[in-house]
Order: C-alpha cells, then structure tokens, then sequence
C-alpha cells in the first residue's frame, strides 16, 4: 500500500506535559495535604491563593495604617494626649509628617515624640484660648502660619 | 461669695506663660542649639525626607528602595530637598512644613535598578468560568543616604 499523502497519518501529541503542570505545582509545593502533590486539588487551591494575594494587596494599605494610628495613640496616651487631638494640632501647626513616620519617632525616637506631643497640647492651649477669648488677647506664637512663597 | 459648681466653667482655665519671657526664653534656646550645632556636639543624625510621594526616617549609611525608575545613572549623586524633620540626641529641628535649603543637606547615590519578583495578579469569578491572570514587574531603585549634614544658620 503506498501511502499518497503522509502528513494525515502525524498527529501532535502533547510533549511537555510534565513541566506545564510542574510549572502550578510549584506554587503550592508548601502546601497542607493532598493539595501540594495532586494536580487537580493543587489547581484550585493555587487559583485561591492567587486570587487572596491580589486582594490582601489592597488591604494591605488598610491594615498599615490602622495599626500606625493604634501605636500614636498609645504613644500620645502616655503623654496626656488623645489621638485626635495630636494629629489635629500637629496639622494646625503645618508639621505634615504621616503616621507611618510619626509611628516610627514614637518606636525609636522618644524624645522627639515628647516634644511633638507638646507642640500640640501648646497648639490645643492656644486654639482654646483664642476660641474663648474672641481675639482681645494677644494671638498664639505657635498658631502663626508661615508663608512659603 | 461662695464656690458653687457653676461659678466656674467645667473646662480646666488654660493660662499661657508670659509673651515677654517666653520670647527671652526662645532667643536663649536658639542661641544655645546653634551653638551645638556650630561646635558639631551631636553624635547620629536623623532626618525625616519627602522622597518619591513616600516620607522616610533615614539616617547616614541608609538603604532605600524605590518601587519606580529614577532618571539618574548608578553612581550618581543626588541632593535631597524637601526634608521635614532633622534630629540629633539632644536637639529636633522641626520643619513647617518643609526645613530651609540653607540649614539641612541630604546627599544620596543610586546604587542599583532592578525590577521587582513577578508579582501575580489574579481574577477569577466562581461558576462564571471567568479568570484573568497577569504577571506585573516593577522597576526598583536602591539608594545609599550618604550623608546628613546640618549648618549653623538659625535665628
């Protein structure tokens, strides 16, 4: 039998199976159970763990910030302080630090905290005084705001 | 005439020191950390810096890394602005909100650009046969904070 056309008797078989499902395992080679070794549980479970990464990325930021804002109030608590008002003073005052940095003064630089939180409470002073006085005593030093032109 | 709980407000009276000796008092300060500053008596400085929309608390001998492309070579030496704080043991010089260009320098050098490990970004919808899956790659800079010098020109 003489074959006319040969190309129909070539079919493609699939010849990097092995390093296409080597290439998902990989991904869950530290995970629990029957899902680090099993492709078809290890699928899933890597889809999941994808999906959670994108996800927490964003929350990430959420996270941060919280746990900043938790550690400045401790740290203004112990100076007489509440949060609200040392974060309100300090932008009064035009002193633009964010929390992570503020965060991190109050871990490593404790001095420079305590004069921080007193720059507010002397801020808060005046803002009461000017709120109860209506202007016929003399303006705050600390409430003078400097132009930069 | 008798103290009752309404004679005075509820609020604790604040009363402020006095202008004219809390003026003597500041000049006395100033004078004494210019001084300090002009002796050179402070060990480490610190200084708080607005870099790359990020503030940092950095020190001298400082690694940094940047998760965008910085438009300087390796090697090259760079002059932060734009710092907000700068401290020592015994003094802090706090900005309003920025510190004078005369009174603080920050000298950095670019160490290294890189890209970032391939972070993956995956969406997928339960039963809607839906999943997108894309690698992202970000350029990196590292700098190495030289130095932190201040200059005695307070007033």
């Amino acid at each position: 039998m003489v074959l006319l056309s040969a190309q129909r008797w070539i079919r493609s078989r699939l010849t990097d199976r092995f390093w296409r499902v080597q290439e998902v395992l990989k991904y869950a080679r530290h995970f629990r159970g029957r899902k680090n070794r099993c492709y078809k549980l290890a699928v899933r479970s890597v889809r999941r763990a994808f999906v959670k990464s994108t996800k927490a990325r964003r929350e990430k930021k959420r996270i941060l910030r919280a746990l900043w804002i938790t550690r400045i109030e401790a740290a203004s608590l112990e100076h007489g302080l509440k949060y609200p008002a040392f974060i309100s003073n300090l932008l009064k005052s035009q002193v633009e630090l964010n929390r992570k940095v503020i965060a991190d003064l109050a871990i490593y630089e404790p001095k420079t905290f305590k004069s921080l939180a007193a720059l507010a409470q002397r801020r808060r002073q005046e803002g009461f005084l000017a709120a109860l006085g209506d202007g016929k005593e003399p303006e705050g030093i600390f409430s003078r705001i400097v132009h930069h032109y | 005439v008798a103290k009752t709980s309404l004679t005075s407000p509820p609020w604790p009276e604040v009363k402020l020191p006095d202008p004219v000796e809390e003026a003597k008092y500041h000049t006395e300060v100033v004078q004494k950390v210019n001084k300090m500053i002009a002796t050179g008596q402070y060990g480490r400085l610190f200084a708080v810096v607005h870099f790359a929309s990020k503030q940092w608390k950095i020190t001298s001998e400082d690694l940094i890394m940047m998760d965008n492309v910085l438009e300087a070579e390796c090697g090259d030496r760079i002059r932060m602005e734009k710092v907000l704080l700068v401290g020592a043991d015994d003094f802090t010089l706090i900005g309003r909100p920025l510190l004078g260009k005369d009174l603080v320098r920050v000298e950095a050098t670019v160490i290294e650009k890189t890209e970032s490990w391939p972070k993956i970004n995956m969406r997928f919808w339960r039963r809607h046969n839906y999943q997108r899956k894309k690698i992202i790659v970000n350029p990196q800079t590292v700098l190495r904070i030289n130095t932190i010098e201040i200059f005695p020109c307070l007033s």
